[in-house]
């Protein structure tokens, strides 16, 4: 009974909290930091020869975060097909 | 065993499983132009395998095969990696084709162009290996979901 | 000003089908109700100019994803807490 009577004001507490931090951090598509930006589109093109420059981000200069990514799904199948018995019997 | 649905359904799905898969494999062969890449073009051919199971049952997947699955999912991660491990002389993920004159090394026109196939060095190869690995998980994962005993 | 208001309509559409999603007890009305969450999310991607989110989001968000949980329903029960 006092954990149901709880619940609704923790969630407002928890939903002015998110929403006050969220207004703190920056103004909305203001970034904080751009030179990584910047260099990226100035010589993302020349460097890797794509022209589309979020290919060229992930699969070039952040190539490591796809191939975890990748992992990552591999290991989802592995695990359904462990689960779900698509070995031997 | 699972017979599928009606004539109906049957029929619209064979009409709509070529564009779909020809969408998918433009996705991925143009993911170094346009907005895509490896990852959707293999999410939408996967959609093809659930379109499939869904309408025409289980009975062809034996034809097709698990392991041939498996096999091809493992290929597009080691491919992956491989191609990534060939340019370790300068560091990992190094994109040594580029502008080197090779397969899919030619020179690109700085600024806007309208893009050509044979550009960007090794990205096209990794959008490749990373399309069949997705494809080939996800159509992995709704194979083994679709056709697993389950007691109620 | 029509760019706004066209976006005010995508987000109450996106909250609106995710609160339907959450309440109704027929599963397969609720996989249904998440791939219009989904649709509506990847044409506000594309509005907010990342058409590769958009792609990626459509092809999973409303695709894929509703398949699997339409199998996963197939495969136990369709209604919530076993009532019709």
């Amino acid at each position: 009974m006092e954990r149901n009577k709880s619940k609704p004001i923790v969630a407002a507490i928890l939903f002015v909290f998110l929403l006050a931090m969220s207004f703190s951090i920056h103004p909305a598509g203001k970034p904080s930091e751009t030179k990584m930006d910047d260099f990226f589109i100035a010589h993302g093109q020349e460097e890797t020869g794509s022209n589309n420059i979020v290919a060229a981000i992930v699969f070039d200069y952040r190539g490591m975060d796809t191939l975890v990514e990748a992992s990552v799904l591999f290991a989802a199948a592995t695990g359904v097909f462990i689960a779900l018995g698509g070995g031997k019997k | 065993m699972n017979k599928g649905l009606s004539p109906i359904v049957k029929n619209v799905a064979a009409v709509a499983l070529v564009p779909i898969t020809v969408f998918g494999l433009y996705v991925i062969a143009h993911g170094h132009l346009t907005p895509g890449g490896g990852f959707p073009g293999g999410a939408i051919i996967a959609t093809m395998t659930a379109l499939l199971l869904i309408s025409f049952g289980t009975s062809w997947v034996k034809a097709i095969g698990k392991e041939r699955l498996s096999m091809a999912e493992s290929l597009g991660l080691v491919g992956f990696v491989g191609l990534a491990i060939m340019g370790i002389g300068k560091s990992f993920f190094n994109n040594f084709l580029v502008g080197q004159g090779l397969f899919f090394g030619n020179a690109v026109a700085f600024g806007p162009n309208p893009g050509w196939l044979g550009t960007a060095g090794l990205i096209p190869l990794m959008n490749m290996a990373v399309g069949l690995e997705v494809f080939a998980a996800i159509s992995l994962i709704a194979i083994t979901m679709f056709t697993a005993e389950v007691s109620k | 000003m029509i760019f706004e208001s066209i976006q005010v309509i995508l987000l109450v559409g996106i909250v609106a089908s995710a609160f339907f999603a959450l309440k109704n007890t027929d599963l397969v009305a609720s996989a249904i109700f998440l791939a219009a969450t989904s649709l509506l999310l990847s044409t506000e991607f594309y509005l907010l100019q990342a058409p590769d989110v958009a792609i990626a989001e459509a092809a999973i968000g409303a695709g894929l994803s509703t398949a699997i949980f339409i199998v996963a329903i197939t495969k136990t029960e369709r209604w919530e807490n076993g009532k019709k």
